[in-house]
């Protein structure tokens, strides 16, 4: 059974009837006609034999890999971030930003690209932008960066404003699982008020085992 | 052949008002729902873009389609920004816009928000009934599996995934029940079963609904503006999945 999780600028592949885990591919090298058995993510509905909801995918996937019952588990995207939180093992809220939260992963590979950026050796800055979109943010960097800021400090202070308004999205708390391809940002990561536990980006795949 | 007066309503007015018109044999056009297919930015030019898409609606629908008058129902039943709507249209229309105040206490009853036919459905015989002053059929209820709680949307299309045994709340079981004002009725849901509370963006409402959501055991609150995002149906659909009730949620791709 071939299971993929087609992100925007990524996809998540794993073959179950193999030994190998998942495989990440490039969502632009992926071949045209590729097809998976069961799809979740933006193009999985005409690249799947069948879909699954990305929350749902997220949530079957977080109840497999966490053991407690209360948890939030929050997916930070190269488009979009979504969470879910579960109290008493049952689903308690949930919430996809697909339009305020546009973009976010994407524009923070963006700028590591064009300024050069490792965003391990960044420090975590002491203030952030107020910014709610990857897209509306780039104006505040450009702005700071005009101002006299460096490209580095500027670039921190939008990855900390992202992450801060990726933490209040899904409900400010205490402990937070963090899943996607942004979990490999360390910058990211330490930006959170939070104690962050990495799940990786295989999430969204563990939930399709379910199926 | 003798056409019949071609009569706008906004809300619901009150009961009086549909005797007569009822009796006066009018073509009832319920304005908060697309009559015309035209582009909604057309309402800029007298509301701002960011409002309520149900107003917008009731603008764009007014200012296209060829009325004798138009009954805005306003205060209680309805909503403010209907009252502030109803002030635009007198100024912009050279016909008469009579704003009403709906304060109706007679239960009609809600046997078709209790039905067991498609939620789709549900909403359409709902606002087709507010343009009658007769009773509703009787229709058997079915128990309810999961709860709609709201007003009737702009975009029908976030209704689809809900299962036929879905029960309406809110103020759209007021709208059927002809009691449009009936705040202990609208504020009513049921805690037994998975309820999605939705308002329109930027409505007065969402704050009820937030509000009656988060006392709610098992609720997803939802607000869409003109039509429904993917996000908006992909949430309904994993809260009806993962609340148990739709099936496991694999759906052909």
């Amino acid at each position: 059974m071939l299971l993929a999780d087609f992100g925007t600028s990524y996809c998540k592949l794993l073959d179950t009837a193999q030994n190998a885990g998942p495989q990440i591919i490039p969502a632009r090298e992926l071949p045209r006609d590729f097809q998976a058995d069961i799809g979740t993510g933006h193009n999985a509905k005409r690249r799947s034999t069948s879909t699954v909801n990305e929350l749902t995918a997220l949530a079957r996937g977080g109840r497999r890999m966490i053991a407690e019952s209360d948890f939030t588990l929050l997916d930070c995207g190269s488009r979009d971030i979504k969470f879910v939180r579960f109290k008493n093992g049952e689903m308690a809220d949930m919430g996809w930003n697909a339009e305020c939260g546009a973009s976010m992963g994407f524009t923070i590979e963006l700028l590591a690209q064009y300024y050069r950026l490792d965003y391990a050796a960044v420090p975590v800055p002491e203030s952030g932008f107020s910014v709610t979109c990857g897209v509306l943010g780039l104006s505040s960097i450009f702005d700071a960066v005009a101002s006299g800021s460096s490209e580095l400090e500027a670039a921190a202070k939008f990855v900390r404003g992202i992450a801060r308004n990726a933490f209040r999205f899904a409900g400010s708390p205490e402990k937070l699982y963090l899943s996607g391809g942004l979990c490999e940002n360390p910058l990211f990561v330490a930006c959170f008020p939070c104690e962050i536990i990495p799940l990786g980006r295989f999430v969204l795949l563990e939930g399709l085992k379910v199926y | 052949m003798i056409m019949p007066q071609q009569i706008g309503i906004v809300g619901v007015p009150p009961l009086e008002i549909i005797r007569q018109l009822n009796a006066e044999q009018a073509a009832i056009i319920d304005l908060d729902e697309p009559q015309l297919v035209l582009p909604i930015d057309q309402s800029d030019q007298y509301l701002p873009r960011v409002y309520c898409a149900i107003l917008r609606t009731v603008l764009l629908n007014a200012l296209n389609l060829r009325l004798e008058r138009i009954y805005v129902d306003v205060g209680p039943g309805k909503c403010d920004c209907a009252l502030h709507v109803a002030a635009v249209l007198k100024d912009i229309l050279s016909i008469p816009v009579i704003a009403t105040r709906n304060t109706d206490t007679q239960s009609f009853g809600f046997p078709v928000c209790q039905s067991s036919l498609p939620l789709i459905e549900k909403m359409r015989r709902i606002t087709k009934g507010v343009q009658s002053c007769q009773p509703w059929p009787q229709l058997p209820a079915c128990p309810p599996t999961a709860g709609f709680w709201g007003v009737p949307p702009r975009d029908f299309s976030i209704l689809a995934p809900f299962p036929d045994s879905t029960h309406i709340y809110g103020w759209t079981r007021c709208m059927e029940n002809k009691t449009p004002a009936d705040l202990e009725l609208e504020s009513y849901c049921n805690p037994a079963v998975p309820t999605v509370f939705f308002a329109q963006s930027f409505c007065a409402k969402t704050a009820l609904a937030k509000h009656l959501a988060a006392r709610h055991p098992k609720a997803l609150w939802v607000d869409c503006d003109v039509s429904a995002g993917s996000s908006a149906r992909a949430k309904i659909e994993a809260f009806l999945e993962l609340s148990g009730v739709l099936g496991d949620g694999c759906a052909a791709g």
